[in-house]
């Protein structure tokens, strides 16, 4: 052995230990953050998002809980536990490796071990026939003349795709491009079926959740009238005023702005209203606007 | 009116392809002029460019009576991006397929001699069989010029995430020139199990167009990557996503395809494991096609439906059992192949396919297994990144290890392991010096090392070689595959990311990086409604970050458009994912990604490797040998 080689195999042996120790520093458990329990949970409303990804209300709200639970404690199984109890297996991105879940292992090595077999089964043959280039090339295919058999089979199944293509019905499609799905679809027929049960204080949360990422006129205004129906008339007439700020010939900001001011009692609700009714003489609320406006 | 005339081009067009589909087998059955075949060919290619014409027409002049314009375009829609809705919905970008397919026809079937091998006129009628499933799919059942009743006045445009960035123009149709690519090396597979023989130029020929469709394949990924990074805007660049995993699963055949060319790339020979190869990698563009446009997987980046799913099955598997059909009756008991030793180049690379073929397994079964579990039990279920990590991370990090040998291959001996000492040494102090200062984790932490070692081999290979760099597109192309390996490791492993709610005038801190929330801005546009925030960054960077929140009434969608400041270091990403409504308080998601760059730098360079080897010269000494006394038969090992 060389002193060169020797230098090298020591140089190799110190790195080598050097490189153990690193990978053994590494090997430790790491501690879950929330983004790590986060990704490995699928938000529901989504396709195919985790919570960590998803932009979504719902992700959103799932991402708060995961912080409070871990704020109060909670381990980070105990706040899995927690969101499969809620949502089901399925919640969880990993599946389990159980039963089915075998199969992730199983077809992989399968298809390798099947794979890597052919692959061993030529190597292993000895040479026992003429090598691949003495091979006998086959001829190569004869110059024959086109006949026509073949010719009038070729012109009969083109006469054919033209006729099937002609002949398909091209009608007139009367559906209307479909609504895309939309993630803040749900939670906005959950806060529809709270206020459907009377619930306004609970619908109005969930439409303010929704306007924090879709501001616009309609929603406001739903988050608007819930909370008028939820008698919270300050903050109603405040997003009212918003909504007008935004698109000043809104009657129906109107209308539940005057509403709103009405409830709180401010002397601007009778301005408002009226305004309203010249603005909308036959909304279908005038008629219960004029009766207001005219008892004392 | 301009509906219909669409129409009457697409059917035209498949009426062309059929004749150009029996033209070409009529040449390579009874051995006659090509001449209209090739006069066939290009009228497919007409065909289809004016059903591109006629669409792009209808969509720049708004002519909401054809169904793709009223579902995909608007008038408050920039030109651009009107252009680019062609394939911003599934229907129009079946046209540009079409378009791409019968350009790669015409192509494949071209004058020049050096093209023409003897199995040619079999691949150019496989190609066109090809040609007439996608026309027939695109008119039978996803015409995009069916008319509209009643006619709306104005339509939704494009998802607004197909309208968020210029690269929309070119990531699309990169991707898919890479998936149609494919269809050469599949036409040309099955072509030699049809005609029963291969020789040496049809072999070159296949691996010059596998090449090029692979580095095509390599920029589309990579751009892919890109687009979810910076314009998609959840933080990340690959989530093992079904579309992600469909781009990724031809990659992978391709490569082991390109491999086991290589290794015997002088006999001109196939053997049926290439062959089973060339075909799998157009079959699984096809069956990625089929998963993520029919709905049957759920998946961020699947923007449409449709009913084609049926059609689009039947083929794939119609295509998968004539494929084993022919496989089977032309498979005949192994030749002989002079047992190589072990570390020489075939083992070395075919060992590579093997584990190729291993990730594309994982990833396939990944994928479907929630459709398995649909099917068996009817229960919901996913697959998620966990699964992928820890079963395909460690599969590639061996492929890594391999690839180190790569620059010590002979075709005659075993490689000189005693080469390896150098690379081995860089690989084993990267990995000390990282893990003794920081904790990455062992998987990245060995991609660091592997990464290193690999790099170092190539360099030494390049000094070895620098005479004839120029024929060394595959140290290029490597070199990437490694780099992009290290920018995986170092951004899966030192990212930090803080999410938080932030009135005016808070402060949020990921890492070293801070940002105060200086105000928000709401601005209602023609088309959107959108909130932006601006932040001051402070600590370990400076200057302003503007990220948004936009949300678009026709389509009732909210982006988040990301803004991300990049330095060598890394990229300080922002995103917004709520803003009230009075502009006082907004939640913000800050990130610090390191290296993310390399990513990019590193699908770069493999795209540019291969395509240099793709546009290499032959050498002079294989091209003197006469294509035609290298004939072999199929199975010939």
């Amino acid at each position: 052995m060389t002193l060169r080689r020797f230098l090298t195999l020591g140089l190799l042996v110190v790195l080598l230990g050097a490189a153990g120790t690193a990978v053994w520093r590494s090997a430790g458990p790491r501690p879950e953050s929330a983004h790590s329990i986060a990704e490995q949970l699928l938000c529901p409303t989504c396709q195919g998002e985790s919570v960590a990804q998803s932009q979504s209300p719902m992700a959103a709200a799932m991402r708060d809980t995961i912080d409070q639970q871990l704020a109060a404690g909670r381990t980070p199984e105990q706040v899995r536990r927690f969101f499969v109890d809620r949502y089901g297996p399925d919640v969880l991105a990993e599946p389990s490796y159980r039963g089915l879940g075998l199969l992730l292992w199983l077809l992989p090595g399968l298809t390798v071990a099947l794979v890597a077999g052919l692959a061993l089964r030529r190597r292993r043959r000895k040479p026992d026939g003429p090598s691949p280039a003495e091979a006998p090339a086959e001829a190569p295919p004869a110059r024959r003349r086109p006949s026509r058999a073949w010719d009038a089979v070729a012109v009969a199944v083109i006469a054919l795709v033209a006729a099937v293509a002609v002949a398909s019905p091209h009608r007139a499609s009367d559906t209307r491009p479909a609504p895309t799905a939309d993630r803040n679809t749900s939670l906005q027929s959950l806060a529809q079926s709270l206020e459907d049960q009377g619930r306004y204080a609970e619908a109005a949360e969930v439409y303010r959740d929704v306007v924090t990422q879709r501001p616009d006129d309609r929603t406001r205004l739903k988050l608007a009238f819930a909370l008028l129906r939820a008698e919270r008339a300050t903050e109603a007439a405040i997003t009212a005023e918003q909504v007008l700020h935004d698109s000043p010939t809104s009657t129906d900001a109107l209308l539940i702005l005057g509403l709103a001011q009405r409830a709180s009692g401010s002397p601007a609700a009778t301005a408002t209203l009226r305004r309203f009714l010249k603005a909308a003489p036959a909304d279908p609320a005038a008629a219960e606007v004029r009766r207001l406006l005219a008892a004392p | 009116m301009i509906g219909q005339a669409g129409s009457v081009v697409l059917g035209a067009g498949l009426v062309a392809a059929v004749a150009t589909t029996l033209l070409w087998s009529r040449v390579a059955l009874l051995g006659v002029s090509a001449r209209p075949a090739r006069a066939a060919t290009w009228t497919t290619l007409a065909m289809a460019a004016a059903a591109c014409g006629v669409l792009e027409a209808a969509l720049i002049g708004h002519d909401f009576s054809v169904r793709y314009v009223a579902e995909n375009g608007g008038r408050d829609v920039p030109l651009y991006y009107t252009v680019t809705s062609l394939w911003a919905a599934l229907d129009g970008s079946l046209l540009l397929w079409l378009l791409i397919l019968a350009g790669c026809a015409v192509a494949m079937g071209g004058r020049r001699p050096g093209r023409a091998g003897p199995l040619r006129p079999y691949a150019m009628a496989v190609a066109g069989a090809a040609t007439v499933f996608f026309f027939a799919l695109t008119y039978f059942a996803a015409n995009p010029f069916t008319a509209v009743s009643p006619v709306p006045a104005d339509g939704p445009g494009p998802n607004p995430l197909l309208r968020e960035h210029p690269a929309m123009g070119v990531h699309p149709p990169l991707l898919y020139a890479g998936y149609i690519g494919m269809v050469v090396p599949f036409a040309y597979g099955v072509a030699a199990l049809l005609a029963g023989r291969t020789d040496r130029l049809s072999v070159a020929l296949m691996r010059r167009w596998t090449l090029i469709a692979w580095a095509l394949l390599t920029a589309g990924i990579t751009m892919g990557a890109w687009w979810s990074y910076a314009v998609l805007g959840w933080g990340g660049y690959w989530a093992w996503d079904p579309v992600e995993n469909a781009s990724l699963l031809p990659w992978l055949t391709a490569t082991a395809l390109l491999h086991t060319l290589a290794a015997r790339r002088r006999t001109g020979a196939l053997h049926p494991w290439t062959v089973a190869l060339a075909c799998s990698s157009f079959l699984l563009v096809l069956i990625g096609t089929f998963l993520t446009r029919s709905g049957a997987v759920a998946s961020v980046h699947a923007f449409t439906t449709s009913p084609l799913g049926p059609m689009l099955l039947g083929f794939v598997l119609a295509s998968v059992a004539g494929v084993l059909g022919l496989l089977v009756w032309r498979s005949r008991e192994p030749d002989s192949v002079p047992a190589s030793p072990l570390l020489a180049r075939e083992s070395v690379m075919t060992g590579n396919a093997v584990l190729m073929v291993a990730l594309a397994a994982i990833v396939l079964t990944g994928t479907l297994f929630p459709l398995l579990v649909q099917a068996v039990q009817g229960d919901a279920a996913s697959v998620g990144p966990g699964y992928f990590n820890r079963s395909a991370v460690p599969v590639a990090l061996v492929v890594l290890l391999l690839m180190g040998v790569a620059p010590l291959l002979r075709a005659d001996r075993a490689a000189d392991l005693r080469r390896l000492a150098m690379p081995a040494a860089a690989g084993l102090g990267a990995a000390a010096v990282v893990g003794l200062l920081s904790r990455p984790g062992v998987l990245p932490l060995t991609a660091f090392a592997l990464g290193a070692y690999v790099l170092t081999g190539l360099l030494q290979a390049a000094v070895r070689q620098r005479r004839s760099l120029r024929r060394s597109g595959w140290l290029l192309a490597h070199a990437g595959i490694a780099v992009v390996a290290v920018g995986v490791a170092a951004s899966s492993a030192y990212t930090v990311s803080t999410e938080q709610q932030l009135k005016v005038g808070e402060t949020v801190t990921a890492g070293d990086v801070t940002a105060r929330l200086v105000r928000v801005d709401r601005t209602a546009g023609r088309g959107d409604m959108s909130s932006r925030v601006h932040l001051e960054l402070g600590g370990g960077a400076d200057g302003r970050s503007e990220p948004a929140l936009r949300y678009y009434p026709a389509r009732d969608l909210t982006v988040s458009v990301p803004a991300i400041r990049s330095h060598i270091s890394g990229d300080v990403y922002a995103t917004v994912l709520a803003a009230t409504p009075d502009g006082t308080a907004a939640t913000v998601r800050l990130a610090v990604n390191p290296l993310v760059w390399l990513v990019w730098l590193g699908g770069a360079l493999t795209a540019l490797g291969a395509t240099a080897a793709a546009l290499r010269p032959p050498s002079r000494r294989r091209a003197r040998i006469p294509a035609a006394d290298a004939e072999a038969p199929v199975g010939a090992a």
